[in-house]
């Protein structure tokens, strides 16, 4: 009996491999889309929009075979590196925008995502705020990767702890911010919280700092060697991050912190501000906030005395990007093209009340107020800067980010910090 | 047997598989790697030939020194330590414990067994400070050593020191079980001979057990050794490199250069010295092994 159960299950596998062969011959034009991804398809972030979005396409269209894969964000530029000099890019990848996409445009891999929208009459899907941001990445008129976020970044605070400390309104220049941190610490709060384990956090705040004395173009400009890596606003910041952890602003170990356990910290009423982007409002909204729906405010990069930068220039922020195989695009990637700009908006929205960078048709009729403050803050932008590396190659950024460890740590003095960047760049042109 | 070694075809075809296996996946991947050393860029995306460049780089390269060094102290600080605690280990196994033996054995094996991530999340946590202290600062802090609560992985001067401790911790073990087999070959005729002729504890390890044990230690130290000259994994789980490089290995400027950098030639020139102070260290230690006589 056993015998035979064993010889037809052999028989049906070896019957169902031949149809499986014979299927991928005959299936040409029903090729599997590929999707390489680095988030999980269930983070209730862009890998669930990714995968509902499309297997939302796939229940209209029963003919369309999809397959996302995953690879952990370290791995994803190596990944596409060596698929590219296979000549085996998938249909669609996440990928990083600024730099490493100009690379791959250069390379002429990557398709130009403007003229099919404009092909297909669907031009109109992306925001056009967030369009103009990814061309202003990519250094081009045309649009060569789809948004996946649209945030805008800041000092979020929690507002019991402020109060505490006697702290009345958010601080609108740096100085006050530095008074109000002064004001925490006696009050036995730690000021600030940071994720220096993870190092861009800690970029970011030079970035913010930056901005505002060298106004949002200088980190452009410096890579574009137009100002020096050692001008002033560099520095200056530099000298200023180094004296907030010295006064203990950031606590003690501040860059054996990760981001997760600071965005926490800021939450459980453990630390009082935190520079962070719009997608915190997500942790914001679930019920791991501690803080409540009203907790915690948010309060623009303030201004720094004698800088160029203006309160209403936003450090923004269009996450990582998507971006579409040259080589692969036929009319599958065209269905999916169309459906997806045109639903991502509404269910990013919907569901996880986040902005993605394209248009919203359908707005809810109650937005949290995480949600709502975004939008507000967002309808007051007049000018971006992207984020601290985003014109940096990677080497320059890699340096720039470990090197902030060691200006925190003291190991390192403001000037060393940005010669070190200065002479990267300068090796590198 | 001399009969087929000497037949030399017979020779020929005992070799051949595993030459032509070893060839595919080790020679030919050198060699790959020494023609990638003579070009800049990446494969595929930028490739463009540009001589000896990437080998006068290394010359001027701060960085590449700096993982150097770190990487050289981590091999002198783990190697000594993992091979010398788990002699230590085993000789407490052999002489002293004598009860529970199977179950001290047992958990001194066990941390071999663990993933290196999960090691590394065990060991950032007995070493964090913030938002709580963790074990060790915990510990300093009931003990009134307040002063000496600390990020220990967060600052370059203990960042490396507190890496070492943990991949000693996770080694140990195993080391303590090859010295304990080796232990166990030593005939007890002979320890007891040396113990009647006067022989005290320490005089007994100088003079008899540890020339007995020499082709071990050096096989060890060899293990030992390559193991850590490939410092990679525990360094990334556990500080990533940081702070700003204090633990960042050759393997791992390797990494960042070949992949984030997108520089393949010269991340490859890295791999050959990398590869280069393997076979000259082996050998350097292979110097101290006497010929059997």
């Amino acid at each position: 009996m056993k015998r035979k159960f064993t010889a037809a299950l052999l028989a049906g596998t070896m019957v169902m491999g031949l149809m499986a062969t014979g299927l991928s011959v005959s299936a040409e034009e029903n090729r599997t889309f590929k999707i390489l991804s680095m988030w999980a398809e269930d983070d209730n972030d862009s890998g669930s929009i990714l995968k509902d979005v499309t297997e939302a396409y796939k229940q209209e269209n029963p003919d369309f075979d999809y397959e996302i894969e995953v690879v952990s964000s370290d791995n994803l530029k190596q990944k596409i590196a060596t698929l590219a000099a296979s000549n085996d890019l998938p249909d669609v990848f996440a990928y990083d925008a600024g730099t490493p996409l100009i690379e791959l445009i250069d390379a002429g891999l990557v398709v130009d995502v403007s003229e099919k929208l404009e092909a297909l009459g669907v031009a109109d899907q992306i925001d056009s705020g967030a369009a103009g941001f990814l061309t202003n990445l990519s250094l081009t008129e045309d649009l060569y990767a789809l948004p996946l976020g649209q945030n805008i970044e800041g000092f979020w605070y929690n507002k019991a702890l402020f109060e505490q400390a006697g702290i009345e309104a958010a601080p609108t220049t740096w100085d006050e911010m530095l008074e109000d941190a002064q004001k925490l610490l006696d009050a036995g709060i730690q000021p600030f919280a940071v994720g220096g384990a993870d190092l861009w956090p800690a970029t970011r705040i030079l970035n913010a700092y930056v901005m505002r004395k060298g106004g949002v173009d200088f980190m452009d400009l410096a890579y574009a060697g137009e100002k020096k890596y050692t001008d002033e606003p560099l520095v200056e910041a530099a000298a200023m991050l180094q004296d907030m952890v010295d006064k203990g602003y950031f606590g003690v170990g501040a860059t054996t912190v990760d981001m997760n356990t600071a965005a926490n910290m800021v939450m459980n009423g453990e630390a009082a501000m935190i520079y962070n982007g719009s997608w915190y409002v997500s942790s914001l909204n679930s019920d791991a906030n501690a803080a409540g729906e009203d907790g915690i405010g948010f309060f623009n990069i303030p201004e720094v005395e004698g800088g160029v930068g203006t309160i209403t220039e936003y450090s923004m922020n269009c996450g990582t990007i998507l971006a579409l195989s040259s080589g692969k695009y036929d009319e599958i990637t065209d269905g999916w093209l169309e459906y997806f700009v045109t639903h991502v908006g509404n269910y990013a929205m919907n569901e996880q009340g986040s902005f993605r960078g394209y248009t919203i048709s359908e707005m809810p009729e109650t937005v949290g107020t995480y949600t709502q403050l975004v939008s507000d803050e967002l309808d007051k932008v007049t000018g971006s800067s992207a984020w601290f590396e985003a014109a940096m190659d990677s080497e320059l950024s890699q340096i720039a980010q470990e090197n902030v460890q060691t200006l925190m740590n003291g190991d390192m003095t403001p000037e060393e910090y940005a010669q070190s960047l200065q002479d990267i760049y300068d090796a590198a042109h | 047997m001399n009969k087929v070694l000497g037949n030399k075809k017979a020779v020929f075809w005992f070799i051949a598989p595993t030459a032509v296996l070893y060839s595919i996946f080790v020679i030919l991947p050198v060699l790959w790697s020494v023609y990638y050393t003579f070009y800049n860029g990446m494969p595929g995306i930028k490739w463009e030939f540009c001589g000896i460049d990437n080998y006068l780089r290394i010359f001027k390269d701060k960085n590449f020194t700096k993982a150097l060094i770190v990487n050289v102290k981590y091999i002198l600080i783990v190697t000594t330590g993992q091979v010398c605690l788990g002699l230590c280990m085993a000789l407490i196994f052999k002489f002293w414990l004598k009860r529970f033996a199977n179950l001290i054995r047992t958990i001194v094996f066990f941390p071999v067994v663990l993933p290196t991530v999960a090691v590394a999340q065990l060991f950032a946590k007995i070493y964090e400070i913030q938002p709580h202290y963790g074990l060790l600062n915990s510990l300093l802090d009931a003990v009134g050593l307040e002063n000496l609560v600390q990020p220990w992985i967060g600052q370059a001067s203990t960042a490396l020191g507190a890496l070492s401790v943990m991949d000693i911790w996770t080694a140990t073990g195993f080391y303590a079980i090859i010295f304990y087999g080796a232990l166990l070959d030593i005939s007890d005729d002979v320890i007891e001979a040396a113990r009647i002729d006067g022989c005290k504890a320490f005089p007994l390890f100088r003079l008899v057990l540890a020339p007995l044990l020499r082709p071990m230690i050096i096989t060890c130290l060899i293990f030992s050794f390559t193991g850590t000259v490939k410092m990679f994994e525990s360094a990334t789980a556990l500080t990533g490199g940081g702070p700003g490089g204090a633990t960042k290995s050759l393997s791992m400027y390797m990494y960042d250069t070949a992949f984030t950098y997108s520089k393949t030639g010269y991340g490859s020139v890295i791999a050959l010295i990398i590869f280069l102070i393997c076979v000259v260290g082996s050998a350097i230690i292979r110097k101290f092994e006497k010929p059997i006589d």
